[in-house]
């Protein structure tokens, strides 16, 4: 009977030896009272591979992605009206010619050659054509050294163009090294060339990052590489779950995009500077993140140093549970060009115009985890975009885009994406036939 | 029937002060531990209990030396969780004090006080020696049911695959094919540091209702997260010295990662089987206790989608076999956030 009783009593105290295990702040308590006993004789103390261990021997990564993709676009598939003969230009600028991939890069130029000063994006000159074509075969490769609080990173895309305008590129878009010196404090310094530090949308720039397939219509201005030297340092409030951010780069150029960028070379001898101040806000199950970027420098495409540019943006990111919604404005200054000429990534042209751009977007998407090995994700999104775009000497053009579509995440490995493009001329501008549908698969290795 | 009623009584009052902490536990909030009731009757010793006989004597000392247990550890808990981390790591201290402690209560405990009077600030209190883990040898005799203890058998082996990573860590276990399988006592103590920005040990094994503890051994803040399926968990931020902890019910890989820090990961895997083993860094593994039958052995890399599965027999003392596991689940190309969104790691944030 007492021995009876004292089991009694043993396994009332276990409940309440698991209770105290419990006074851990912020986590599940032990769900099931087990009756005090030896431990397992199975029992396992883990491993730790000597690469992570003080005998660490370097740690070498390869990965990338296959971007194919199938679209098809209204009309002739660039910017201009078919028939229309009365413009000389595409209003200085290509505005509204209908990106249909995740480098921004449009269904097809204009067939008649007219001026374009520059600022058409490279092309998959598949006009109205529907049609299959690859995007990008990227290879990225980091290196780990042992010992040493450093990365080495570079990521090299090879650009497949089967048609007679854009040639096949290969394009080493990152090559950088990254030194985190300091053990206890969250500060990072890269030298190389690097996404921007501007705003958000660089940080999704890569096909299988994005959540949609197309870029937004400010991300020409926000989300290229440049060569220079950037630093990261982050703050951590631990008590009001947050944490403030400062990411400072010092670069050849600005935040352009490849094909409106100068070459990666400084061609001023002055560099341009760019910084983001941002906030975030991680509790469980929520998080916001908010930011400031400012750019300031000479133009990227004069060889004086005396024509600037300008730009100041705002951004911001909210996660409830399944529900993403992002947002980002940019507001963007360029002086008149002081020299003759304009050097750009895709060539040299005459005219270097004054330019300003206010832009934005917002994104929401709902991201369905369906528990599944194989169909893990299902992504609903919709974007909205606004540009108001000029060129000094031409009018104001305004322009907007919806997007919505639908994305599949497969084993990790493979993301199936498609959308629908509806592309508005709002004001400066005639209405051309150019809402696209285009979708991508992106195969990641 | 007098002993009934003050046994009756102190059950009820342990089972209530019980339920009154996991009332407690339901209500914790991130930031805001809840309001408990820190009253109770019985504060003091000794306790009011009736001595006639020699047992009641026998039996008024083991009520009181548990219950003095009980008190500490409970008054602990509950100064804790009103956020008097002095009260609570002056009760546990006392309580690691107590002679005859139980040792898996002592393992629970120890990181319980320890992490207590870091937050209190105050300076660390000499406690006694940790109490000895047990031999395997001992561990296994006491481990196998009494009918069982006439045979058991090990099962030993070595497994190849894994790919570039070897066969390291590789998690094996034995299911029964001829009856149930029983069910796996929780393992205690069980730790996964984060030191140096990395996960310390990178693969876990852990039977079915292991609580494991991610304690913080940087200088800067981690946040440990899991969104594998149905084990997901956020541990929320926390710094340098303290532990939260994440029990894992249901059988499964977990992949841990860092909110802060993309470049970190590991993995927990959870075994639904007493009959488990890791292994080591040439692929050896032993499980120990294995009664004699018919089992699916079941092994997981963390490069697996999924175990690989064989049947073996046991019937001699020792068992050898050779495992075999697959290396097609691809490395991840980027690490989400908590929230699923896709990080690129190096850019380090």
């Amino acid at each position: 009977m007492r021995s009876h009783l004292a089991k009694m009593l043993c396994f009332a105290l276990g409940a309440a030896g698991s209770s105290g295990a419990a006074a851990q702040p912020r986590s599940e308590p032990p769900q099931s009272v087990q009756e005090p006993g030896p431990e397992n004789p199975n029992d396992s103390p883990g491993y730790t591979p000597d690469e992570e261990g003080p005998s660490a021997s370097g740690s070498l990564k390869l990965h990338g992605y296959i971007d194919v993709g199938f679209a098809k676009a209204q009309g002739n598939g660039s910017s201009f009206r078919q028939g229309d003969t009365r413009l000389p230009a595409d209003y200085g600028v290509d505005t509204f010619a209908p990106a249909i991939n995740s480098r921004g890069e449009v269904a097809s130029l204009d067939a008649g050659g007219r001026f374009v000063n520059g600022f058409l994006p490279y092309s998959m000159e598949i006009g109205s054509r529907a049609s299959f074509f690859i995007n990008t075969v990227n290879a990225d490769i980091q290196y780990t050294p042992p010992g040493a609080p450093l990365l080495i990173f570079a990521r090299t895309q090879l650009l497949p163009r089967f048609a007679n305008g854009t040639k096949t590129r290969v394009v080493v878009e990152q090559a950088f090294g990254r030194l985190t010196p300091f053990s206890s404090q969250e500060f990072a310094l890269s030298v190389g060339k690097f996404d921007s530090v501007f705003g958000i949308e660089y940080l999704e720039n890569q096909a299988n990052l994005r959540i949609g397939i197309t870029p937004s219509l400010i991300a020409r201005y926000t989300t290229g590489q440049s060569i220079g030297a950037k630093a990261f340092y982050r703050y951590q409030l631990p008590s009001i779950s947050s944490a403030i951010s400062i990411n400072a780069a010092v670069t050849n150029s600005g935040n352009w995009v490849e094909s409106l960028q100068t070459p990666d070379i400084s061609l001023t001898g002055v560099p341009n500077g760019t910084a983001r101040l941002g906030y975030e806000l991680n509790m469980l199950g929520f998080q916001v993140k908010v930011g400031g970027s400012g750019m300031y420098g000479p133009r990227n495409d004069q060889q004086s140093s005396a024509p600037r540019q300008r730009a100041f943006g705002v951004d911001g990111r909210v996660i409830v549970g399944w529900l993403s919604l992002s947002g980002e404005y940019i507001n963007l200054r360029e002086d008149s060009g002081a020299e003759p000429g304009k050097y750009t990534g895709t060539g040299v042209y005459p005219l270097a115009s004054g330019f300003k751009v206010d832009g934005f977007y917002n994104q929401a998407a709902v991201a369905i985890p369906t528990g599944a090995t194989s169909l893990q994700t299902v992504t609903l999104y919709a974007r909205y975009d606004r540009r108001h775009a000029e060129f000094e000497g031409f009018g104001p053009i305004l322009t907007s885009r919806w997007t919505t579509g639908a994305r599949l995440d497969f084993w990790s490995a493979l993301a199936v994406k498609a959308e629908y493009l509806f592309n508005r001329e709002n004001a400066g501008a005639p209405t051309v036939p150019n809402d696209v549908f285009t979708s991508s698969v992106v195969f990641t290795w | 029937m007098r002993k009934l009623t003050v046994i009756t009584g102190l059950m009820v009052a342990l089972v209530s002060l019980t339920a009154s902490g996991a009332t407690a536990r339901a209500k914790e909030q991130p930031h805001a531990p809840a309001a408990v009731d820190s009253s109770w009757p019985g504060e003091e010793m000794p306790l009011p209990l009736t001595v006639r006989t020699p047992d009641d004597l026998v039996f008024k000392e083991t009520a009181e030396h548990q219950y003095l247990i009980f008190n500490l550890l409970a008054s602990g808990k509950l100064a804790y969780d009103r956020g008097d981390m002095a009260t609570a790591a002056t009760k546990w201290e006392t309580l690691l004090r107590v002679p005859n402690l139980p040792a898996d209560l002592d393992r629970v405990i120890r990181p319980l006080a320890i992490d207590a009077r870091q937050r209190a600030g105050g300076a660390a209190a000499e406690l006694p020696p940790e109490p000895a883990a047990p031999s395997p040898d001992q561990a296994a005799l006491a481990a196998v049911p009494a009918a069982a203890k006439k045979r058991v058998s090990v099962v030993r082996g070595f497994v190849t695959g894994g790919g570039s990573l070897g066969a390291g860590g590789t998690v094996v276990w034995l299911k029964r094919r001829d009856g149930a399988t029983p069910q796996p006592r929780p393992s205690r103590g069980k730790t996964v540091s984060q030191k140096g920005k990395k996960f310390i040990p990178r693969v876990l094994a852990v039977p079915v209702g292991t609580t494991v503890y991610f304690r913080n051994d940087d200088e800067v803040y981690h946040n440990v997260f899991s969104l594998s399926h149905p084990n997901e968990f956020d541990l929320g931020l926390y710094q340098k010295g303290i532990s939260r902890y994440k029990t894992f019910n249901t059988a499964g890989p977990v992949d841990l990662l860092c909110n802060i820090h993309s470049s970190m990961s590991a993995y927990v895997y959870v075994v639904d089987s007493p009959y488990y083993a890791q292994a080591d860094r040439r692929g050896n593994f032993t499980i120990r206790g294995v009664p004699p039958g018919k089992y699916t052995l079941r092994a997981w890399h963390e490069t697996s989608l999924e175990p690989t599965e064989q049947p073996i027999t046991v019937k001699d003392d020792v068992v050898e076999v050779a495992v075999t596991v697959t290396s097609d689940r691809p490395a991840p190309a980027f690490v989400p956030d908590k929230a699923g969104k896709p990080r690129q790691a190096q850019l380090g944030y």
